[in-house]
């Protein structure tokens, strides 16, 4: 894993939404967080960091989605764990900063958990952390 | 967590290193062709130049927007970094053996292309270019 310093951007009956270039830097001090990033939703982003984080929700980017939808995959295995999950288009934030997945990015994908609570595709960034966090609250 | 590493060759005290992530690199992966499923933006390029890796092959994750997906293969190239991305469509993004069995060269910075790596290439080419062109540069 790598560190990071996390921006807190919003906190709501002791959930946050957190900002982070990777999700590499997620670790147990995200339990209580939906975490955006500027990571790709590839698999290895559920299994080896969001998942073992055990963080609340997560917003990447989905890598101009690529062969076999591997830009987005996470999404479906983290659906499996209940864990909302959604990602921007690579062509609406930049990959690797996560602050332009918050700001400027522009939901592609959600799964089943995240639409439940509220997320769309079409949506910003933005409004869909604020939905989970409204969501796991 | 450590992130799994496979050497996939080794040559003239150089390896060819694979991971999912290039968050995988540390002490152990100096002087090596990294190779790995990580985007290569802005970040992987910090992570890049930091670990002291000889070379990094990485997936291009579409380009996106200002060409963030490959903005690492510039920052390689101003530290003399060889650095290259296989395109999105060509192997699995997250996924380190994909990129490097899988992977198609997309884009080369100019310290890969003065080793031969072009656009078009397979990963698996472009990476043994890398290694044989460390080895010869001997840095």
């Amino acid at each position: 894993m790598t560190h990071e310093v996390h921006k807190v951007v919003k906190e709501s009956g002791g959930f946050r939404i957190v900002i982070a270039n990777s999700a590499t830097s997620v670790s147990g001090d995200n339990k209580n967080d939906i975490v955006v990033d500027g990571s790709h939703c590839g698999a290895n982003i559920a299994t080896d960091y969001i998942l073992p984080a055990g963080a609340r929700g997560m917003i990447g980017n989905d890598a101009g989605i690529g062969l076999e939808n591997a830009g987005i995959a996470s999404l479906k295995m983290l659906e499996t764990k209940g864990v909302p999950a959604a990602a921007v288009a690579a062509m609406s934030a930049e990959i690797g900063v996560g602050q332009s997945t918050y700001d400027d990015g522009v939901i592609s994908a959600a799964n089943e958990v995240a639409k439940k609570m509220g997320v769309a595709v079409g949506m910003t960034a933005k409004e869909a952390a604020a939905k989970m966090l409204e969501g796991i609250s | 967590m450590a992130e799994k590493k496979t050497i996939a060759k080794e040559a003239g005290g150089r390896k060819i290193i694979i991971a999912d992530s290039a968050a995988a690199m540390d002490e152990s992966t100096k002087g090596a062709v990294f190779v790995d499923g990580s985007h290569c933006g802005i970040n992987v390029g910090e992570m890049t130049i930091h670990s002291g890796v000889g070379a990094m092959i990485g997936n291009d994750a579409g380009m996106g927007k200002n060409d963030a997906g490959i903005a690492a293969l510039k920052m390689c190239d101003e530290k003399g970094i060889p650095a290259a991305a296989v395109a999105a469509m060509s192997a699995k993004i997250g996924d380190g053996m994909s990129t490097y069995e899988q992977g198609k060269i997309s884009v080369a910075n100019k310290a890969a292309q003065k080793f031969g790596v072009s656009a078009g290439m397979s990963a698996k080419e472009a990476a043994d270019k890398l290694l044989e062109g460390l080895i010869k540069s001997g840095k």
